[in-house]
């Protein structure tokens, strides 16, 4: 086993910049258990920096796509290329330097004695040295709010705040693209508040995320594109406004727009308005018909 | 690189002949066949019962997991022969054969060794392929019928519908270690993986007897199961055929003192000199492997 790629790419996988985070050329894929197809054919460019959201019902290809991002998964055919390396060539180990996984369950992923050394098994890994771990940590335990449950076992924590852990032990890791597989299953309101604010502050510091979520309503808020899959296949890839005022897209893929959206489309779009993706988006819409102005210009500013 | 490191220990769905057929007919088999194999020391009759267990194998469509499964013999097998030929199980004397080093090999052991090996040999490939085609749940339904006390037939039961469940669950929990770089391939560095997969088996029983107990499990009663297990006339008559043509050969053997035919096998002794090289050749090979593997960082 070489480290070729992670020695060329520095410990933080930093991409060339010339080559797109992403780039998958028809690739299908077929478990050998039961012969299942489970990609038919996909197409898919993610540049650097981009927040993409993949939706579409459970069993239509979501997770195995994902997977082959890091090279957990290889092709069975077609072409995947991560930062301009082709995962054929390597192996997981050597792609977690650049592709973060964060896997849907949290009990899967930990297992150390206490949260600090949960944190630091990833970067450790990849080769960061022991000092800047400490640093990292101690940014991650600010950021999440883990400051409690430090020394504690990550099995004696409540499942939201272990899915915490297993999102902040990938994030420790710093990879240029980080995957989540529904981040926010299972979480309670706050919980939830941090991965919303983790979405934006990866988006500012120009990390590619995609994320794999039936949570429209955060969709709506930090994506800027949507993949929609149906029966193994990318059927759309736009904006989550287009997508979610799609009526017939979301009929088809048995998906529902955020709330807001909904009602946006019922109310205010059929005379004219736009599409609301945010309740805010909508308030301003609705307050500038009935008084012809807007309540507080200060919620307008989105 | 394949997420399932399969144990092949679990059922293979299909719909062979081997898979329709009632699961009281196969338990008869095994039965017998087990019977059989602890009653007789005929070579002959051992390694022909292996080798029809192992012809069902493509029947059923479960060549290559059985062969998987019978990996295990291996180390038995060589490990087995081995021995037997430097320190017989019988009484002396010996009859000297060669000599490697300070190593005295003798052919006398061997009969017996190749005896005991076709024993587990036969009685594996043939629990192996029942299980490998009969639903747990209808073995469950099965067993019951059988009057086996439900507690006990329980834990069988589950014992076989988890093992799938748990082979999916590590292979899941080690590429998320993977997915963090976990570097090595060697067992220290695989058995942290193992703590997610012991809490969540710790859990799932947890949950499993809370459910368990708000089903009423453990109730008296009469009890009908979802399943239903048909009896067809083929199954008795596979049934029948097997119990007739194991209890003869049970008891011929009996009869015959066991039937040992050891003094119609006779072993030349550049065979036995060879068999001891290849045994004991593979046996240390898969001694250091392991070592390497669990040391190796
Ligand atoms: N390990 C596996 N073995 C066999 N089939 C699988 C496996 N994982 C997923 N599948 C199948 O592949 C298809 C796509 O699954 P998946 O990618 O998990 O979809 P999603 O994440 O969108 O729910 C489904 O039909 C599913 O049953
Ligand atoms: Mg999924």
């Amino acid at each position: 086993m070489s480290n070729s790629a992670t020695a060329t790419q520095g410990v933080t996988g930093q991409p060339r910049a010339s080559e797109r985070a992403v780039d998958i050329r028809d690739a299908h894929y077929v478990y050998p258990t039961g012969n299942v197809v489970a990609l038919g054919g996909v197409d898919l460019r993610v540049e650097h920096g981009e927040i993409l959201g993949i939706i579409g019902q459970n069993g239509s290809g979501k997770t195995t796509l994902t997977k082959l991002f890091n090279g957990l998964l290889k092709p069975t055919s077609g072409k995947i290329l991560i930062n301009g390396i082709d995962t054929s060539t390597q192996t997981v180990q050597q792609m977690a330097a650049h592709v973060g996984y964060v896997f849907q369950n949290p009990n899967h992923q930990l297992f150390a004695r206490s949260i600090e050394e949960e944190l630091k098994f990833g970067p450790r890994n990849i080769g960061v040295p022991e000092d800047e771990l400490d640093e990292r940590v101690a940014q991650a335990v600010e950021f999440f709010g883990l400051k409690d449950y430090i020394a504690e076992h990550p099995y004696r924590v409540s499942f939201p705040i272990r899915k915490l852990v297993g999102i902040a032990s990938i994030v420790t890791m710093r990879p240029s693209i980080l995957i989540f597989d529904e981040p926010s299953t299972g979480q309670d309101h706050n919980t939830t508040h941090i991965i919303n604010g983790l979405m934006r502050r990866l988006r500012d510091e120009g990390t590619t995320v995609i994320c794999v979520s039936h949570d429209m309503p955060l969709l709506a808020d930090v994506v800027k594109r949507v993949i929609v899959m149906k029966d193994t296949r990318i059927i759309a890839d736009a904006s989550p406004r287009e997508v979610f005022a799609d009526k017939a897209l979301m009929a088809r893929t048995n998906l529902q727009a955020p709330q807001i959206t909904e009602i946006a489309l019922n109310t205010v779009v059929p005379r004219g308005g736009h599409v609301a993706l945010t309740p805010e988006e909508l308030a301003a819409d609705i307050s500038t018909r009935i008084r012809g102005t807007a309540v507080t210009p200060s919620s307008t500013a989105r | 690189m394949s997420m399932q490191m399969a144990l092949p220990i679990a059922m293979i769905p299909g719909n062979s002949v081997i898979h329709r057929i009632n699961p009281l007919a196969k338990i008869v088999w095994v039965v017998g066949y087990i019977a059989l194999a602890f009653s007789t020391q005929n070579v002959f009759l051992l390694y022909g019962m292996a080798l029809f267990a192992f012809l069902l194998a493509p029947i059923a469509g479960v060549t290559k997991p059985l062969l998987k499964g019978a990996l295990i013999l291996v180390p038995v097998a060589s490990s087995l022969l081995a021995i037997q030929i430097i320190a017989p199980a019988v009484e002396k004397p010996w009859t000297h054969v060669a000599d490697i080093g300070v190593l005295q090999l003798y052919g006398d052991g061997l009969y017996y060794g190749f005896v005991l090996l076709g024993r587990v040999v036969s009685c594996l490939l043939m629990a192996l392929i029942m299980v490998m085609t009969t639903h747990p749940s209808d073995l469950f339904t099965s067993l019951s019928k059988l009057k086996i006390p439900y507690a006990f037939n329980f834990m069988l039961a589950m014992t076989l519908q988890l093992i799938p469940v748990f082979q999916r669950e590590v292979g899941i929990i080690m590429s998320a270690q993977k997915s963090r770089g976990m570097k090595g391939r060697g067992f220290a560095a695989v058995l942290p993986s193992f703590v997610p997969v012991f809490v969540g088996a710790i859990e799932r029983v947890q949950q499993l007897s809370i459910s368990l107990e708000s089903r009423g499990f453990g109730s008296n009663g009469f009890k009908t199961s979802y399943r239903q297990v048909k009896v067809r006339p083929s199954d008795w008559v596979i049934g029948i055929i097997g119990a007739l043509l194991l209890a003869t050969l049970v008891t011929v053997s009996i009869m015959r003192g066991l039937w040992s035919v050891s003094s119609l096998v006779v072993f030349p002794h550049i065979f036995v000199f060879w068999l001891f090289i290849v045994a004991a050749g593979t046996f240390a090979a898969i001694i250091l492997a392991t070592l390497i593997y669990a040391f190796k960082k």
